[in-house]
């Protein structure tokens, strides 16, 4: 080959690599914080003494909407309390497109190599990202868990339900839509998950307290709307005397009738009120829904690490539980999914969670 | 004296010994000579691009230190700092950032104070965006000598994640539970093996974890050929299967979704041993094994009769190349490689996960396309895939370092791969010209 075009071939491909990198170099903003979509700037003015705060977030997969809806909060958060504690706050957004720890430990790394000052991450899983965790600690940056716990990390805090306790109320507001009786099926995903398991032990135990309910089966399927939506038909047909569902995760209500010939004969109860899950509600195929602070995990945990970096407080427990948000009126529905429309479409909420 | 008569020697024109190449035209002659200027431009671009960032030094408080902190007049963000001990004595030191006290669950103070250094070019950040390569990379120098011979390999990923469940379940049970002290026995482990020496547990766990992935790789190598199925299809069939038993083995034996609780001379004690500060242990194994690739693939009659089966199969199996025993082991190493990487996750992040390794086969095809492998085979080399890897996480920690918002990564990322391949076949096509 012609050494001289192959040379000149080569300079031309790094030269234009080069520009691309300057032109990455241009878009992104490193001398202060920015109101990207990835991140958010307090107050830019870095005159006198106001001090500076890069905050990194990490949830579990960047194309579920509960963790778009804790990205939002996490974003106001940076707005609304920077101004509050007159500092600049910058939160990173930092997440795999898909479930999966291992990324995760190398983004606590990365951001903890880059000297953010606080983490708040919401764990895929807690054996494969706790050694990261303590790295980063031992580094000086303060640690937040939320939605999922690493229980056995040095983190500083976790913020988010007690999965449990949202079982339990799951199943509570079932029997009062059944009278406290009935023949009632469970329905709960994946049955390694640790929380999916807490909140089934949770729909047992309340379940117990009523002695004419009774559970005919708790049922496991692949975690995707399609599935659990066959599961459910499935079993309804196979088990006409079922009158009620609870249903510990809400997949099968991301399709659009996956309650036909399913409604007309039980009463549904199910975890998460997103939009999908919400028009369900609205319709009257499910009484009520019981969800999680889906916002609040973004903008609590900026909270709390601001609260630990700026004002060095740190929380009275390092569990910060809060009770399940119940959804149970289809006008409490149609306010929740105007919510979940700002949420999704990245516009800050006014109240500032 | 009559002059003496000339020999025919000496009539001979006289053949000048051939000058040496200069090293940077070497370099530049190199096949994966486009690739490395691509990563010094970025990381020169990244270096200068990247700006500063605080670097923390932790310095811990004992009961009864105090320290105060003092803004220097004229200045922002630059403070002195007095730390006054328990005995009385005193250390003065400067910050970049107001000093605080950095928060733990256990109740250990310590403070953190910064200075600010390049936000690329710490050698911390250099280490990491290796050691994040060295995953890919591993799997992709096996992924090249796939793809060399014109197959593909979409197992990896399962076969990655299989090898790690296994050897975490080994590991697992070779350390055990912690068991209380009762009033006859004190407090113990109740695994086989507790606190097993490093130069058990590594070699066990390597072992189990290489030996896993490359019967993984036989069982893939030996149904492409003996089937005479499209790799494509058998790997693809065997990404779900061998993703269904990394689910069910820590399910039915332990009930669980990852398994963790090594010896900790697995984990602390080796892989991720502390190197003058840093973690370095995974990288020594990405430049092993690419200085193994290397020299198999091209210093090898294996490695020829690598590159002759992708480059002609028909022409290579009349050479007499055993074509079948050829790819089933090639299968079987890029399974043992996948496996390897497996025994490098768990020792790095101490535990295994059936979800580990998702995605991994398109990261590792990605690699290893950029690094020069041609997907129509007879091309690629060892050494660039490990390149291509690097390149991947270059630009992955580049995002992070110049705060691009993660909703573009993606598209970086894709038009990088794009780009690399675009330029690459250009380069194919000026050497074809020149040839012909």
């Amino acid at each position: 080959m012609n050494s001289g075009r192959r040379n000149f071939l080569n300079f031309s491909l790094g030269a234009g690599l080069l520009t691309l990198a300057t032109l990455l170099a241009a878009c992104g903003n490193n001398t202060a914080p920015t109101n990207t979509p990835g991140s958010t700037g307090g107050n830019n003015n870095t005159g006198g003494a106001r001090p500076r705060y890069q905050i990194g977030i990490i949830a579990k997969s960047s194309s579920n909407p509960v963790f778009l809806a804790a990205r939002q909060g996490a974003m106001d958060a940076g707005r609304a309390l920077g101004a509050e504690m007159n500092c600049d706050v910058e939160v990173i957004w930092k997440t795999p497109n898909s479930e999966d720890a291992q990324a995760q430990a190398q983004y606590v790394e990365q951001l903890s190599s880059q000297g953010v000052d606080g983490i708040a991450i919401s764990c895929t899983d807690a054996n494969v990202v706790t050694p990261a965790i303590n790295d980063a600690v031992e580094n000086g940056v303060t640690v937040v868990t939320f939605d999922s716990d690493a229980s056995e990390s040095r983190r500083m805090a976790y913020y988010g339900v007690d999965d449990h306790a949202a079982g339990a109320k799951v199943m509570e507001l079932l029997a009062a839509q059944l009278n406290g009786e009935g023949v009632v099926a469970v329905l709960a995903g994946n049955q390694a998950a640790p929380n999916l398991q807490a909140r089934v032990a949770g729909v047992q135990e309340e379940a117990a307290k009523h002695d004419a309910i009774s559970i005919i089966d708790v049922y496991y399927h692949g975690e995707t709307a399609s599935e659990a939506a066959a599961k459910m038909q499935q079993v309804q047909t196979a088990n006409p005397q079922i009158t009620g569902w609870a249903l510990v995760g809400g997949w099968p209500l991301y399709t659009n009738n996956a309650l036909d010939g399913i409604h007309e004969h039980a009463k549904v109860v199910s975890m998460d009120p997103l939009e999908l899950p919400l028009n369900y509600m609205i319709a009257g195929q499910v009484q009520a829904l019981v969800g999680q602070p889906y916002y609040d995990w973004g903008y609590e945990s900026v909270r709390l690490i601001l609260n630990k970096v700026h004002n060095d407080i740190a929380p009275a427990s390092p569990r910060v539980t809060v009770a399940p948000d119940v959804v149970d009126t289809p006008a409490a529905a149609e306010a929740l999914k105007g919510r979940w429309s700002q949420w999704l479409s990245g516009a800050s909420e006014a109240t500032g969670g | 004296m009559p002059p003496a008569l000339a020999t025919t020697d000496d009539l001979r024109p006289k053949a000048t010994p051939p000058k040496p190449r200069p090293w940077w035209r070497s370099l530049l002659g190199a096949q994966e000579s486009g690739l490395i200027l691509v990563i010094l431009f970025m990381m020169l671009a990244l270096t200068l691009g990247g700006g500063t960032k605080p670097q923390r030094t932790i310095f811990p408080l004992a009961p009864g230190d105090t320290f105060t902190s003092t803004l220097v007049s004229g200045t922002s963000d630059t403070y002195t700092l007095a730390i006054t001990r328990a005995d009385g004595s005193t250390q003065n030191l400067q910050s970049s950032s107001r000093p605080r006290e950095a928060g733990a669950s256990d109740g250990t103070r310590s403070l953190s104070i910064t200075r600010q250094v390049n936000a690329f070019l710490d050698p911390a950040n250099l280490i990491l965006v290796l050691k994040d390569a060295s995953f890919i990379a591993v799997i992709a120098v096996g992924m090249t000598a796939v793809i060399i011979l014109g197959g593909i390999d979409l197992s990896v990923g399962s076969i990655y994640a299989l090898a790690a469940i296994c050897g975490a379940v080994l590991l697992n049970a070779m350390q055990g539970q912690l068991v209380a002290a009762t009033p006859t026995l004190p407090a113990h482990r109740s695994g086989w093996m507790p606190d097993a020496s490093v130069f058990l547990a590594v070699p066990l766990g390597l072992m189990v974890c290489t030996l896993v992935g490359g019967l993984c790789g036989l069982a893939n190598g030996s149904m492409v050929v003996g089937l005479r199925v499209h790799p494509f299809v058998i790997t693809l069939g065997m990404m779900a299967a061998l993703r269904g038993v990394t689910i069910l083995i820590p399910k039915e034996l332990m009930g669980e979704q990852s398994v963790g609780g090594f010896p900790p001379s697995y984990q602390d004690g080796f892989f991720r041993a502390d190197i003058a500060g840093v973690q370095p242990v995974p990288i020594f194994f990405m430049l092993i094994v690419a200085l193994v690739g290397w020299f198999i693939l091209s210093r090898t009659v294996f490695g020829r009769r690598t590159y002759a089966i992708g480059g002609n199969e028909t022409a290579a199996r009349y050479a007499g190349v055993p074509v079948g025993r050829v790819k089933i082991l090639v299968y079987t190493i890029v399974g043992a490689l996948a496996g390897l990487s497996g025994a490098m996750y768990i020792g790095y992040f101490g535990a295994a996960e059936t979800g580990a390794g998702g995605g991994y086969e398109l990261q590792v095809i990605a690699a290893t396309v950029i690094g020069g492998a041609s997907l129509s085979g007879g091309r690629g080399t060892a050494i660039g895939a490990i390149l291509g890897a690097i390149l991947v996480r270059l630009i992955d920690s580049g995002m992070v370092i110049l705060r691009i918002p993660q909703d573009y990564n993606q598209i970086v990322m894709g038009a990088a791969i794009i780009l690399a391949v675009v330029v690459d076949q250009a380069k194919s096509g000026l050497s074809k010209g020149k040839r012909g």
